[in-house]
């Protein structure tokens, strides 16, 4: 993807559930190769805002655009990736199968899913792990996977809910580091919340996020 | 704790209304043919005796005097009316017509009282003349060549003969018990003449001090028939009465039962009728237990955190365990209530009966039980292995389960196998009734026959799915290309790991259907026999037998011209001597005979009916006779066999030659002993025409209609019956007994079972995988590839339980009519299959297939992400 091009721009986005507004007036731009950390307490709304931006949910109120994808991302799905809080693997898929399917998905054939779920593996060392099935896996791996997943259809935008939640520092840092070096080759833009900071810490831009708001970033670079 | 307990109830509503539903369906199924059972064995009961005429009959010893006897007969309780009837054996009959006489062997004189056709109406059933006075028995009058008018004279030894003017001729129907002159009698005699009293005894009376060998008396008793309803326990409260008038005659006389010989034969067909209820009835309820138990199973993940978080709370695993039992009551009780109240309202609308007390009591325990099997048991084995881990292993990669790792399912197919040879093995009898025992004995070995079969075509249907599963993923992802597309080899992998939810889904369906396909098929092939047998009994739609000695032709010509009747077949009836046997025979014109009835490949042996009627058509004087015969006569296929048979012409019996050409066992028309049958146009040049016998095919039309324009066409001399008429008389055999109600109920429940099953096992295992959706639609997937998968797996569910099920269905209805053989006279050629019934069967499971499938879909089109959020 060009340098510099836009994959996302929200205006005025807000996410009502009830009485809760999980996301108020929040208006952002994310451009390719964007490194975000969108930080705040649980509750604020981090999860939600990703969704958006993830186009898994639609806005109550506000737009939501992707223009560098042309239209909306339910209509071309694999051109964003996401990793979900909890690893989210099919419990019924091995793990090859597990990420072949996001490449189907997008409308791949079969056998382009299966030598690009393999790359996906490979990239993320996780070829020996290709026929487990997800319960047989450590919450480590089982999130590599929802990773390898995430990327494996060569995504211009990769959505991670606190991927690095559930794990140990070590294990962390390492998912971390496939993470950032995946989307830094593919050139895609990477989102993520966390509540950590050294995780934060790690990526370019920050998005404190605070009772469904972010007070100071409007938009990136 | 009260408060806690309710307050727990309240939150498990859906899950209790859930089983309790379930409940009710098993509840309801045993309660409804549990009463329908009592009910057959009442009206069993009511038909058995409604034929009989004459209950008991008292044979007077030698030297008793008959007023006494009469007194002492008329004085004995639950005795309504008893009348004398006077028997005297005379050497001959004869009549003189011209120069010509006809003389009979040996006959019966019989001196009926005057209210004697009031008290036994249907002792005595007019042919011609008056219903008064002399009366002449039918095939005496033919013998005679005697109509009413005619003067019949009564050779008397040691006295001059009598002659007396035949007033009517008449048809004894009863004539092996009306003329039983011994209670050891077994054939009535041929010749029988009928005089009133006051005649008999201005006849006869001389006769009582010379020859009292030749007279003999009897009591004619009408009983109160204040009968139990079941046929057993009214057999032996007839026969203990009847004991009891023997005992009080002190040996004046001695009691033949009719009564209680006709109860004997209703007492084993509701012994049959009770294990048709236990086979027809008890596997439905079974699955519904079966179907309850899998709603129940379907929360228990949402069980096991339930009974986790409240052990941590510090509930012991007895007060779980108390709950679990509350709320297994409190669904047993509201299903038994609902299931008591459901068959007690279809009773009413259906039988107009609702039930017996102990029925919905024992059914409504049934209910209590199952609620027990499927809630409470599951609740404790769950606490047991109370590891929250071990439940989330769903799609492992699962083992076989024990039984089939045992290979239960070949056991059971074996010994199914095994049971049904020892079963089918000539000379099995279901119900052993050795006539007059007080007690009948039911075989209960043969229902361990279908029971196997069940549980082993289900376990079979288990292991096929399971493997078809396990080592298909191929030919799978081929056969799910065309609904899952790109997607099938994936939908193929979740299907084989998913094999053991799978499989026990499409038993469970399969067993539905095998249930609703067995009754069905079941229930049609024993209507076709009861339709049979009362063609059987009536010969065709309608039937139209002329009086004796009318030979003209002109009736067939009337009859043809009634509307209503599509084609008349005639047979004639005719008598005939093989060697010292006088035997009915039929004269048939095989060319046309199955145009007016409808003959039974099952009647004929070493042929079907068309092959034996085609080859009479080719032998002008071939003849079939009956099983007997050929034993009796040692007759071989082309033996010559001669017979002797009454020309009407000249009254003189003529050898006729006939060659031995097949085996008949039923005909229309024709009795349950020997008979013959040979060809109308071939005898009819030998020894002239007989009376006719007139088979009508209403074509459609209500035979009772056709029945009632015949009356007004022909006039009151031949009698007219019509199949709907015989359908109600035919004795208490269980094909008459109307399963119609039964059927219906079956039926209905069978394809609502089915249904249910299909919808709610799908809807069941798809739900639960709401999550897998929800996340393959985040990723991207389109209604079209979810369909792919939710429809990939209603496929691979219910085609293979359909073919499955559909198989065993009909092998089981196989099963079932070879051991109920013996409700079947004359047994099935071939078994009826209910097409219109199969069809709206496949449509309706069809239709929950795609309803189900479709609100699956709907459900996940719009993700729900809170199911993203829980780990
Ligand atoms: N599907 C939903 N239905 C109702 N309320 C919701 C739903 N999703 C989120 N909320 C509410 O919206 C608010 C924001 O939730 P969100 O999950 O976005 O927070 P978060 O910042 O991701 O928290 P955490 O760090 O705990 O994951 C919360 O108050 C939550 O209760
Ligand atoms: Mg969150």
């Amino acid at each position: 993807m060009e340098r510099g091009a836009t994959v996302f721009v929200g205006t005025h986005l807000s996410r009502t559930f009830g009485q809760v507004a999980a996301v108020r007036d929040v208006s952002c731009r994310i451009t390719a190769t964007d490194r975000i950390a969108v930080t705040g307490a649980s509750g604020s709304g981090k999860s939600t805002l990703l969704q958006l931006i993830a186009g898994i949910d639609d806005p109550s109120g506000g737009r939501a655009a992707w223009p560098a994808l042309d239209g909306h991302p339910r209509r071309r799905p694999g051109r964003i990736g996401i990793v979900f809080q909890s690893p989210a693997l099919l419990p019924t898929l091995d793990v090859h199968e597990n990420v072949a399917l996001s490449v189907l998905l997008a409308g791949q054939s079969a056998g382009q899913a299966r030598r690009a779920a393999s790359e996906a593996l490979r990239l993320l060392h996780l070829d020996d792990l290709a026929d487990r099935l997800p319960h047989e896996l450590s919450g480590g791996q089982a999130q590599r996977v929802a990773v390898a997943r995430a990327v494996a259809t060569n995504p211009d935008l990769v959505v991670a809910d606190e991927p690095t939640a559930a794990l140990d520092s070590a294990t962390a840092a390492h998912l971390l580091d496939v993470l950032l070096s995946t989307v830094d080759r593919l050139g895609a833009a990477l989102v993520l919340a966390t509540h950590d900071s050294t995780v934060a810490g790690r990526m370019d831009i920050r998005w404190p996020m605070a009772d469904g708001t972010i007070p100071t970033a409007k938009a990136s670079s | 704790m009260m408060i806690w307990l309710t307050g727990l109830l309240r939150r498990r509503t859906g899950r209790i209304l859930g089983t309790a539903a379930g409940i009710a369906a098993a509840v309801a199924l045993l309660a409804t043919v549990g009463s329908f059972l009592s009910t057959a064995r009442a009206s069993m009961t009511a038909r058995a005796v409604a034929p009989v005429q004459v209950d008991w009959q008292v044979h007077l010893n030698a030297g008793a005097d008959p007023r006494a006897v009469l007194a002492t007969t008329r004085a004995e309780p639950g005795v309504a009316v008893a009348l004398p009837v006077g028997y005297a054996k005379v050497p001959a009959l004869s009549t003189q017509d011209g120069t010509t006489v006809s003389t009979t062997g040996a006959a019966v004189v019989v001196g009926l009282p005057p209210d004697y056709r009031t008290v036994f109406p249907g002792q005595i059933r007019d042919l011609g003349g008056t219903g008064n006075g002399v009366l002449l028995a039918q095939q005496t009058a033919a013998n005679l060549r005697a109509r009413p008018g005619s003067v019949v004279t009564v050779t008397r030894p040691g006295l001059p003969a009598a002659q007396v003017t035949v007033d009517g001729i008449v048809d004894l129907p009863h004539a092996d018990t009306m003329l039983a002159l011994d209670p050891a009698a077994t054939a009535p005699p041929d010749n029988v003449l009928l005089l009133p009293a006051t005649t008999f005894t201005t006849l006869f009376d001389p006769l009582r001090a010379d020859r009292p060998d030749l007279l003999a008396d009897q009591i004619h008793v009408r009983t109160d028939r204040r009968l139990p309803a079941d046929p057993g326990t009214a057999y032996t409260v007839s026969t203990g009465a009847a004991h009891h008038l023997d005992a009080t005659l002190a040996g004046a006389g001695q009691s033949t039962d009719n009564l209680a010989a006709a109860l004997d034969a209703a007492r084993s067909d509701a012994a049959y009728a009770t294990a048709l209820f236990l086979f027809l009835a008890s596997p439905g309820a079974a699955l519904a237990g079966l179907l309850t138990a899998t709603v129940v199973a379907a929360a228990a993940d949402r069980r096991r955190k339930e009974q986790a978080l409240l052990r941590a709370r510090g509930a012991t695993a007895r007060q779980l365990l108390s709950i679990a039992a509350v709320e297994a009551t409190v669904s047993g009780i509201i299903g038994a209530a609902l299931g008591a109240a459901a068959a007690a309202a279809l009773g009413s609308l259906v039988f107009g009966d609702s039930g017996t007390a102990a029925w919905s009591a024992a059914a409504a325990a049934a209910g209590l039980v199952i609620a027990a099997g499927t809630v409470l048991l599951p609740a404790g084995r769950s606490l047991r292995t109370q590891t929250v881990a071990a439940g989330r292993t769903g799609a492992a990669r699962p083992r076989l389960p024990l039984v089939l790792r045992l290979g239960v399912d070949g056991i059971a197919l074996v010994g199914a196998f095994l049971v049904l040879r020892a079963t089918t093995a000539t000379g099995y009898q279901l119900v052993v009734a050795p006539e007059g025992a007080p007690r009948i004995a039911v075989d209960h070995w043969a229902f361990t026959g279908p029971a196997l079969l069940w549980i082993g075509a289900a376990l079979l249907t288990w292991r096929l799915v399971e493997a078809g599963l396990r080592f298909g993923r191929r030919p799978l992802t081929t056969l799910l290309r065309p609904v899952a597309g790109p997607l099938a080899g994936t939908v193929a992998a979740t299907l084989q790991r998913r094999r053991r939810p799978i499989a026990t889904a499409a038993t469970l369906i399969a067993c539905a259907i095998a249930f609703a396909v067995s009754t069905a098929a079941f229930t049609a092939t024993y209507q076709q026999q009861a339709e049979v047998d009362a063609r059987l009994t009536n010969g065709a739609d309608v039937t139209v037998t002329a009086t004796p000695g009318d030979l003209t032709g002109g009736l067939a010509d009337a009859i043809h011209a009634t509307p209503g009747v599509r084609h008349v077949e005639t047979i004639q009836h005719r008598f005939a001597y093989v060697g010292a046997d006088l035997q009915d025979l039929y004269a048939v014109r095989p060319a046309t005979i199955t145009g007016g009835a409808h003959l039974a490949d099952a009647w004929f042996t070493g042929g079907t009916a068309e092959t034996l009627m085609h080859r009479l058509e080719q032998q002008p004087d071939g003849i079939l006779v009956s099983a007997e015969t050929v034993t009796d006569f040692q007759l071989q296929p082309g033996d010559q066999l001669i017979l002797r048979i009454t020309d009407p012409r000249t009254g003189n019996p003529t050898p006729v030659t006939f060659h031995f050409l097949g085996v008949v066992n039923e005909f229309p028309t024709a009795p349950t002993d020997s008979f013959l049958v040979a060809n109308q146009h071939y005898i009819a040049g030998k020894v002239g025409d007989g009376p006719s016998t007139h088979l009508i095919d209403a074509g459609g039309h209500d035979p009772a209609t056709v029945a009632a324009a015949l009356r007004a066409a022909i006039g009151p001399g031949p009698a007219i019956t019509d199949i709907t008429a015989s359908r109600t008389v035919i004795g208490s055999s269980l094909t008459a007994v109307d399963l119609d109600g039964l059927t219906r109920i079956e039926l209905g429940f069978a394809l609502l079972l089915a249904v249910a099953s299909a919808g709610l096992v799908l809807a069941l295992g798809l739900t639960e995988r709401r999550r897998t959706f929800t996340i393959t639609t985040a990723l991207g997937a389109r209604v079209r590839h979810l369909a792919g998968f939710v429809a990939g797996e209603a496929l691979v569910i219910t085609v293979p339980a359909l073919v499955i099920g559909a198989g065993t269905g009909v092998g089981l209805a196989q099963v079932l009519i070879v051991i109920l053989k013996g409700t079947f006279d004359p047994p099935p050629d071939r078994m009826a299959l209910p097409w219109t019934y199969l069809i709206v069967l496949g449509a309706a499971m069809v239709a929950a297939v795609a309803v189900t499938v479709t609100g699956v879909l709907a459900q996940t089109r719009k993700p729900r992400l809170a199911l993203l959020r829980d780990v």
